[in-house]
């Protein structure tokens, strides 16, 4: 009988992968790439401003809703106005060690988004001497909730039952953009 | 005499070399995981302006399709074309309505022609009243006001502040 022949195979034996191949899919990802590229992020916050027309519809519309919750950002505090079955409820956010307490304001809108949780609108009426660095941090402290235990039930018509979200005030409106 | 012969080496013309290309790829592979995390995914791209530091946000919401205005220390721009100049945070007095110091008369033109061009009044952002707003963060609210109202009475209301991501 024959014996087969064994093939010699050197396991130490080393061998050159050819990159090439790849490195030519790269050199001409890279410039694709580049070219779509945000090397600066920006992204937008979603406001609206009352219309002439429009506010005057909704002043009518608005008598029927309960709760109102606007924001008046003055230079030396800020004020949270609850409007509540025509009740006005006045809460004061002072200063704190010369800046505005951002801290506090948000903790206090977690407050009244617990006890008023259908209210999504927010009325900010901030003075003319406000700089817009502070609107929008005043706004980033409105929409949402930081600490992400904290959630907020909202009913879902779909699915006919009460769902948590984090949002408290997304839909922010310059209230006082008509005024004179 | 006998003259010795000078020492040539061979040299094989039709020789061929491997480059090296292990520290290209590596080099390659790193460039590409960063151009991948900075790709932008948004439809819209905004171009920051050079003179207008823009304020942080935590908003991760991304830009749609609008008309854009940006708004400096020095101009109010719409794209590239300066609509009004603005000096000390304030409007010029001969761009305001003189009874309505509110009211930016050659923003609601431009805005105003925008709404009844007949290629732009159709577009959806047009119909919609989307407005795309750069503004510096050191302006004071009095003046982002001013556009605003200006905007909204052009049938404009629908307000979109471009921020920065981050601290």
């Amino acid at each position: 009988m024959r014996r087969a022949r064994k093939i010699k195979v050197d396991h130490n034996s080393e061998f050159e992968l050819d990159l090439a191949p790849l490195l030519a899919v790269m050199v001409k990802l890279v410039p694709v790439l580049l070219v779509s590229s945000a090397f600066v992020q920006m992204m937008v916050i979603e406001t609206e401003l009352p219309q002439v027309v429009n506010e005057a519809i909704q002043r009518q519309e608005d008598q029927k809703t309960p709760t109102n919750v606007a924001l008046e950002v003055d230079p030396q505090s800020i004020r949270i106005v609850i409007t509540e079955k025509g009740q006005e409820k006045v809460e004061t956010i002072a200063m704190k060690d010369g800046a505005y307490d951002l801290q506090g304001l948000h903790s206090k809108l977690v407050d009244i988004k617990k006890a008023h949780p259908e209210v999504f609108k927010l009325e900010l009426n901030p003075d003319g001497k406000v700089p817009y660095d502070i609107i929008v941090k005043i706004m980033d402290e409105a929409r949402q909730a930081r600490d992400a235990k904290i959630k907020f039930p909202v009913f879902d018509t779909k699915q006919g039952k009460n769902v948590e979200t984090n949002y408290m005030f997304p839909e922010i409106v310059f209230a006082n953009t008509m005024e004179g | 005499m006998s003259r010795r012969r000078r020492y040539e080496p061979q040299v094989k013309k039709n020789s061929t070399f491997g480059l090296n290309i292990t520290s290209m790829t590596d080099m390659f592979t790193i460039m590409l995981v960063f151009l991948l995390q900075s790709y932008s995914t948004s439809d819209v791209q905004i171009n920051p302006e050079k003179d207008i530091r823009l304020p942080s946000s935590a908003s991760m919401t991304n830009a749609t399709e609008a008309i854009k205005l940006s708004l400096s220390g020095n101009a109010l721009k719409m794209d590239e074309t300066k609509i009004a100049d603005v000096k000390n945070a304030d409007f010029l007095p001969q761009d305001l309505e003189d009874k309505d110091t509110n009211f930016i008369k050659p923003l609601f033109q431009e805005l105003d022609k925008i709404a009844k061009s007949e290629d732009l009044k159709d577009k959806a952002h047009v119909k919609e009243g989307r407005i795309l707003l750069q503004a510096d963060k050191d302006l004071p609210y009095a003046t982002l006001r001013k556009v605003m109202y200006t905007a909204s009475m052009a049938g404009f209301p629908q307000l979109k502040l471009v921020t920065m991501v981050g601290e």
